[in-house]
């Protein structure tokens, strides 16, 4: 009986080890597969990074060998050619002064739709939640023809205005979810004590909405910074553009300088790995809050 | 009074909470989308301060537009591509990721990267890879495969396209299956491991029934992308080789602002726009029910 | 709101002008991206010697349609003073445009071009730049195969040509197959044929669109494909003819790699940075026939193919007479025909410039002009011909179609447009 059940033991000590064993071997084996997995990943940025310290010719001649020398011409030849700075600022300026719009009146709109229910709340509601699915293709010829005839194309903040009625339905959407689940206690409570709707709104319903608004900045700035297509529409004056647009104005310029061009790619991409190295996290967890609807 | 006072305070809070949302809202989105249903009605050329109504006319040249017609194939043919393909390496990305891993965040975040960048950038990116890089690796490495640009073959750009794409967008996918993932009980797997249940059905029976919602999720990200692709396009190929490779947001563009008739580019994005919220809706009521029935 | 635009504006202007005098600012709108930094050093010569204007180059991508950025700027009220564009734009915008006909330099200008003129008789475009295309050939090359390019009158003779420089080893030629070279440019030759002159190109659209039109008996289409197809035979990059960019062909032409290359001479600038030779190059006319007395195996197409519009709608007295004072600059003071001329490389529309051009493409050019060998410049009056044949011809190019499939899409085309 002991010895039976001591043999038991060891077969199971001895399983387990070798699960162990297999374990780790396995996530050895994983790890390897997933970092040249990586590296292929990156590979593509990694050529243009090499490549923008070449000239031209030697790019030309073979794009996988490494630069010779770090010169920096490439570098600041695009810099002036593409208005970088300029085009850094617009980006900047248009990104978040519509974000801040975007989560400010979609919070006070969802809290809105959430607390006082009607039937034309509800209309509402599903009119936002609808439109989501409309694509951008759809609206961009008679937004053109309608804003256009008001003189309002080729200013940011005509762009900054659209991006507001683009961005809303969602962050609207994601705002009401939330505020759905938030007790109304603290909010009667401060009534009670007198405050108006304004400040119940401003000093306790904001506060308690802040992972909500995280994931809505985090979104909708990844989709402003890097959109294309409506900016090149309503800028068109050279000074006005943002960075994707500079970039692409300068690849239509400078077709045949590949060092140029390249050094421009870099250059546009560095502001946005230096975000996602400061706010990775916030990234990940807002894109995956945004998903779980 | 006290009442016409409280009517007066609702009003002015609703108007105060709602008012700038719902008036940017509708200047933006409603007006636009039912003014564009009206302009895919008229003769409109983009020019002219008059145009007259010429009922289904512009739909019906679409619908006998072959190259609208082609441009329309190639993206299911796209969307189809990319939807399988993302989505398929994603999760892969996403179930060896999860579980204790050295180095898990990141890798995590290196395969995220692409996403934080344009799609204009990517496919500038991409174009030089498939113009420059490939082709001298291909001829040096004498890889036929290589040896011209992938960029001029009508069926090569094709799949050039969807490869960008695909790598674009796979990051993305894999945090939401890491979180769905993330979402399974780990005791429920380590149980079906000691008792020996082969990886695969590991997956099939434990893993996949837990993650429909993010499947859900992650196959209406990527359908809905999909038909709205444009940056990647425009960067890429630009439509070339001979416009072999516009999809159907390139067709939208290049029949309004190029061939300047917007009456059918019109009728076309709103065609576009059927589709997407067809196949959408399809989708989230299938998902729906399965979500019930599991 | 506007009005408190345009003061807050004005009072900026003031302010930054330190209340001392108010400048005069206008714009020019540049089509033509490859000389945007000469344009601009103009533009600043120009306002050195006129003090009191300054002008600003606004740049535009190429490849993106000058169309959609007129409408564009005219819907946000943002015109720029003057407009650079083609016939199509001047006679499309032609209400927006100021008449130019009693200005100094339509005397002055050659009468080897038309001027675009509205229904109701006015000139809205100055003609800025003049270029023709043809075969380029590299006579470095030509010469060690011992061909001489002036007694190549037929597709014979060109056949004969390429086999002669191939047996040096050179290549023959290279293709350049983007749509805009195929489909405006090429195939343009035959519609220049067919049409000969601005008259006969609008009778030939109307034509086309009525179906009246068989491509396949059409003489200079079946010609000129004749010769497509020789070309296509020889072309170096036979085997991956789609892959070749613009700007790799000059890097084969220029080095004495390949004897000949179908294109216009904007592209000397590229051609110069890898020639071997500054003069060693001219063109040819492309034939169509194997008859030299044939109409068109003698001349190549030379145009106007940038005008420039002066904008009547949106900007001031001030800015249009700011505007038609930089006209003139070009036309009349040394500086102004130095840059268009010498910095600019453009061939100018106007007799009373006598500075030389300097590269051997404008020369060929120039000396097509005094022989009058010019052929009519097709500028179609299509805004999408060159997107959607251009593609048909690099279909034909790689032989995704034939002969019949490339006159079926032709004709297509013309049947589906409004």
């Amino acid at each position: 009986m002991s010895e039976n059940s001591m043999v038991t033991v060891g077969r199971r000590t001895n399983a387990v080890a070798g699960y162990r064993f297999q374990k780790k071997l396995g996530a050895a084996i994983k790890l390897a597969v997933l970092s040249i997995l990586l590296v292929l990943f990156l590979a593509p940025f990694l050529m243009v990074l090499i490549n923008s310290f070449k000239p031209d010719a030697e790019i030309i001649l073979d794009p996988l060998r490494l630069p010779t020398s770090l010169r920096f011409q490439n570098f600041t030849v695009a810099f002036e050619k593409m208005h970088f700075l300029n085009a850094l600022y617009n980006s900047f300026i248009i990104t978040v002064a519509s974000v801040v719009f975007i989560a400010l009146f979609s919070s006070m709109c969802a809290y809105a739709l959430v607390r006082r229910k009607s039937r034309g709340h509800t209309a509402i509601y599903l009119a936002m939640v609808a439109s989501m699915i409309v694509p951008f293709q759809a609206i961009m010829i008679p937004l053109l023809k309608i804003y256009g005839s008001i003189g309002m194309l080729n200013s940011a903040w005509s762009l900054v205005y659209m991006y507001i009625g683009f961005g809303t339905s969602f962050a609207v959407f994601m705002y009401h979810g939330f505020i759905k689940g938030i007790s109304l206690e603290l909010e009667e409570a401060a009534t009670i004590d007198g405050c108006s709707t304004i400040e119940v709104f401003f000093l306790i319903v904001l506060p308690l909405l802040q992972s909500t608004t995280m994931t809505v900045i985090i979104l909708d700035v990844l989709w402003i910074w890097n959109d294309f297509l409506l900016p090149s529409l309503v800028l068109l004056a050279p000074l006005k553009r943002t960075l994707p647009l500079s970039t692409f104005y300068f690849y239509g310029t400078y077709t045949v300088n590949y060092g140029l061009l390249l050094a421009g790619l870099v250059m546009t991409i560095i502001p946005v790995v230096v975000f996602y190295l400061f706010s990775q996290r916030y990234i990940i967890s807002g894109i995956t809050a945004g998903s779980i609807k | 009074m006290r009442t016409d006072k409280r009517r007066w305070e609702q009003t002015k809070n609703a108007l105060l909470f709602m008012g700038p949302s719902l008036l940017i809202f509708s200047t933006v989105m409603v007006l636009p989308f039912l003014f564009g249903i009206l302009l895919s009605f008229t003769d409109w050329n983009g020019l002219s301060a008059t145009f007259s109504f010429i009922g289904f006319g512009n739909y019906s040249e679409v619908f006998h537009d072959k190259v609208f017609w082609s441009s329309f194939v190639l993206t299911l043919k796209y969307v189809l591509c990319t939807v399988t393909l993302t989505n398929i390496i994603a999760f892969s990305l996403a179930y060896l990721l999860t579980g204790n891993l050295r180095g898990r965040n990141f890798l995590k975040a290196g395969f995220f990267t692409p996403n934080l960048i344009g799609g204009i950038i990517l496919g500038f990116v991409w174009q030089f890879v498939f113009s420059r890089v490939l082709t001298t690796m291909g001829k040096s490495l004498g890889w036929s495969l290589f040896a011209t640009s992938w960029l001029s073959d009508p069926d090569k750009a094709f799949w050039a396209m969807v490869i960008v794409t695909v790598w674009q967008y796979s990051g993305y996918m894999m945090v939401i299956y890491i979180a769905g993932l993330m979402s399974i009980p780990k005791e429920l797997i380590e149980a079906a491991e000691i008792e020996g249940a082969s990886s695969f059905t590991r997956v099939r029976k434990i893993v996949l029934p837990f993650l429909v919602p993010s499947i859900i999720v992650c196959v209406f990200l990527t359908v809905q992308r999909g038909f709205m692709v444009y940056d990647i396009n425009l960067a890429l190929t630009s439509g070339g080789p001979f416009r072999s490779t516009a999809l159907i947001s390139m067709n939208v563009y290049q029949t309004a602002f190029l061939s300047q008739r917007y009456g059918p580019g019109q009728a076309e994005a709103f065609f576009l726009f059927l589709v997407v919220a067809a196949i959408s809706l399809t989708q989230v009521y299938l998902g729906k029910k399965q979500e019930i029935e599991l | 709101m506007k009005r408190i635009g345009v003061l807050m504006l004005s009072l900026a202007l003031v302010l930054s002008a330190g209340l001392a005098y108010a400048d005069v600012h206008i714009t020019l709108l540049n089509t033509k991206g490859e000389i945007q930094a000469q344009l601009e050093d103009a533009a600043k010569a120009f306002s050195a010697e006129n003090p009191g204007i300054t002008l600003d180059i606004q740049p535009t991508p190429t490849g993106s349609s000058p169309f959609q950025i007129l409408s564009s700027v005219y819907a946000s009220g943002n015109a720029p003073t003057l407009y650079m564009g083609d016939t199509n734009d001047m006679i499309q915008f032609a209400d927006k445009f100021s008449d130019l006909k009693n200005e100094k330099w339509i005397k002055d200008s050659s009468d080897n071009f038309e001027q675009v003129t509205t229904a109701s008789g006015s000139i809205v475009g100055f003609p800025f730049t003049v270029e023709g295309y043809g075969m380029i050939y590299n006579k470095a090359v030509l010469a060690k195969a011992g061909v001489d390019p002036s007694k190549i009158h037929t597709t014979k003779d060109l056949e004969a040509a390429f086999k002669k420089v191939q047996a040096t080893g050179a290549g023959a030629l290279v293709i350049a197959p983007m749509d805009w070279s195929l489909g405006a440019h090429f195939l343009g030759i035959a519609y220049s044929l067919t049409a000969k002159d601005q008259a006969g190109l609008n009778k030939l659209v109307a034509d086309f669109k009525a179906g009246k039109v068989d491509v396949s008996k059409n003489k200079a289409f079946s010609g000129l494909l004749d010769t497509f197809d020789v070309m296509k035979k020889y072309n170096v990059r036979k085997a991956d003819a789609l892959a070749v960019t613009y700007d790799e062909c000059p890097a084969l032409i220029g080095p004495d790699k390949v004897g000949f290359y179908f294109q216009g001479n904007w592209t000397w600038p590229q051609i110069s940075g890898f020639a071997t030779d500054q003069k060693g190059f001219g063109f040819i006319p492309v034939p169509i026939s194997n008859n030299p007395a044939d109409f068109g195996n003698s001349g190549i197409p030379v145009g106007v193919t940038k005008y420039i519009a002066l904008d009547k709608k949106q900007n001031s007295a001030a800015q249009q007479a700011a505007g038609k004072k930089f006209l003139e600059w070009l036309v009349y003071s040394k500086t102004g025909q130095d840059a268009v001329v010498n910095k600019c490389n453009i061939i100018p529309a106007f007799n009373n410039v006598a500075l030389e051009p300097k590269d051997p493409l404008a020369i060929s050019i120039r000396q097509y002009v005094a022989k009058k060998q010019t052929l009519f410049w097709i500028n179609m009056p299509a805004p999408d011909h060159w997107s959607k044949v251009g593609a048909s011809m690099q279909k034909y190019l790689v032989d995704k179609i034939d002969r019949a499939g490339l006159y079926a899409e032709i004709q297509d085309y013309w049947k589906n447009v409004k």
